[in-house]
């Protein structure tokens, strides 16, 4: 192929070339002030960045994404919000949850911008008093913080509600919860072992985040059962042990297959079975199924699960702290303190399996926040957020 | 020509922090009444028990949730002493809440001391700190406390008591 021939004066040229024309004449073009002619701005380097955040005790130990100004920004445009609005102050280390703050820590998350809005939602509910962030966040116990998502934002934004809903392969999944757990770190204090002392921990407080499947589900979905509209959005955050798996291939009836998960939620050593409080079950749909196949409405399921897990009182004394006598029901203690205070959702793919996670007793309640805009209208899309 | 590559900068997550500077009440020279505020941790009995005998000055007894905060009545309650004694954090949940507890006292005006393990000290005064009460009276006990004996409470109580009678400037 024949080179193109190339014109010095037009094109073709060097860049060094254009800066050192005429420079002789003493018509200098670069500013003699700076210490350099040109800044080339380059993106931060991601292991870098990474090692020194986590020698910070910045991050969960997983490399993080830098939050450069430019990144930070995209997210701050999706909260309809200013960057120095306050949502909450986390408690106990009275951190300032700005939305800029708060976008700092999802992009490190590795989060997009358009899940903004459900970061700072749950931020806002798991900072409302009855959640208990201060002890929450500092106990021995491993409590977790779970996200559960409900209404149209589930599907909008791909949420996984099906096969493997509580594991890895969702980006919100994965992110959403771990954005609030370094929110909790960098803004709440709750580094482990400085601001969170859980003897162990767990896996669930890397990130415990997934949406309800609400077209699988028989019975009307959390959200709605919780007072709000179908066609509204919710985060609901609750304070939860690890989930356990109920694997029950065998039971034919509503009755059997309950039976077997209120067996392995009536143990010795969780919270609940000295201080009862809240009850998280997720049923696998093929479970939900045989269960609505025998007509029990969801209240009837709760007020069933309520009446019969309980634990003998010598196996409810042995707990974190003195059994209050006011529990004991004819030598039992009951898991739950009343049928609200088990809450039962739909999710998971094909399989006959149920998760169930214990609360964390009397010491915190479960929050729905509605995804509304800033006017405190409900927001129909995360897309309602971007700033104009 | 100069050319210089720069990295964009990052932005710290840090949060700043919302707490005020709370002053501490101090402690009566005549106290007629101490609070003795169990949280119901094994073995919080013990050592309030072991205390209050110890200084022979007429007691409330007061009681808490161990990883909650004390209900409005539970507060009034325990405001009736003229110094609170609160124990025991001898966990993350209950470290909290002694220190928040007796944060919300000393912002009445009334006068604390908390009892934490040692092995949770550490925690129990940043957090004090954190709440704009850098100088609240925390005294360590060495940890473990739950499951043990109750005269291995007795005896590690009794370690502490000269400390808390300093503080309560009483011989």
């Amino acid at each position: 192929m024949k080179k193109p021939e190339t014109n010095k004066d037009t094109c073709g040229c060097s860049i060094e070339d254009l800066l050192n024309e005429n420079i002789e004449k003493e018509e200098k073009r670069l500013c003699e002030v700076s210490k350099n002619d040109i800044e080339v701005f380059i993106e931060p380097d991601a292991e870098k960045i990474s090692y020194e955040f986590y020698m910070k005790k910045q991050t969960d130990g997983l490399p993080v994404i830098p939050p450069t100004g430019e990144r930070v920004r995209k997210f701050i445009e999706f909260s309809g919000l200013e960057k120095d609005d306050l949502i909450a102050v986390l408690p106990p280390r009275s951190g300032k949850a700005t939305v800029e703050k708060i976008a700092i820590n999802s992009v490190m998350a590795g989060c997009i911008p358009q899940f903004m809005p459900l970061i700072q939602h749950s931020i806002k509910a798991i900072s409302k008093e009855k959640f208990n962030l201060p002890g929450v966040n500092a106990t021995t116990h491993p409590v977790a913080i779970c996200t559960i998502l409900n209404g149209p934002v589930t599907n909008e934004i791909g949420i996984n509600t099906g096969t493997g809903c509580l594991g890895p392969g969702n980006i919100a999944n994965s992110t959403i919860g771990r954005a609030i757990r370094l929110c909790l770190m960098n803004i709440s204090g709750a580094i482990p072992g400085i601001g969170d002392h859980a003897t162990l921990a767990s896996p669930s407080k890397y990130s415990f985040c997934f949406g309800e499947a609400e077209k699988e589900t028989p019975w009307e979905p959390l959200h709605v059962e919780r007072g709000f509209n179908l066609n509204d959005s919710t985060v609901t955050l609750m304070a939860l042990d690890s989930p356990h798996n109920v694997n029950d291939h065998r039971s034919k009836t509503a009755e059997d297959l309950l039976d077997t998960i209120i067996h392995t939620a009536s143990v010795a050593g969780c919270n609940n079975s000295h201080v009862p409080g809240e009850m998280l079950i997720i049923m696998g749909p093929e479970h939900a199924k045989t269960i609505a196949d025998d007509e029990w409405s969801k209240e009837y399921v709760k007020e069933y699960f309520h009446k019969n897990a309980v634990v003998p009182v010598e196996l409810g004394d042995r707990g974190g702290r003195k059994l209050d006598k006011k529990w004991i029901r004819d030598g039992e203690i009951p898991i739950t303190r009343n049928p609200a205070d088990v809450t039962l959702m739909v999710a998971g793919g094909p399989g006959r399996h149920t998760m169930i996670c214990h609360g964390f007793g009397t010491s915190s309640e479960s929050v729905t926040e509605l995804i509304k805009l800033a006017d405190g209208s409900a927001a129909s899309s995360v897309l309602d957020f971007k700033n104009k | 020509m100069r050319v210089n590559v720069v990295e964009k900068e990052v932005m710290d997550p840090l949060a700043e922090t919302a707490a005020n500077k709370i002053e501490l009440s101090s402690t009566p020279e005549k106290i007629n009444k101490i609070t003795y505020f169990d949280n119901t941790k094994p073995n919080a009995d013990v050592i309030l028990n072991k205390i209050k005998e110890n200084l022979n000055i007429d007691s409330i007894d007061a009681q808490k949730p161990a990883g909650d905060g004390a209900t409005e009545e539970q507060m009034k309650e325990a405001q009736k002493g003229d110094v609170v004694i609160l124990a025991l954090g001898d966990c993350g949940s209950c470290t909290t809440w002694v220190i928040l507890d007796a944060v919300r006292l000393e912002k009445e005006g009334k006068p604390t001391i908390c009892i934490c393990t040692h092995k949770f000290a550490d925690y129990a005064k940043s957090l004090a700190k954190a709440q704009g009460a850098e100088d609240l009276r925390i005294i360590e006990m060495e940890h473990p406390i739950a499951g043990l004996k109750e005269n291995d409470v007795k005896a590690k109580t009794e370690k502490i008591i000269p400390e808390i009678k300093k503080l309560l400037k009483i011989n």
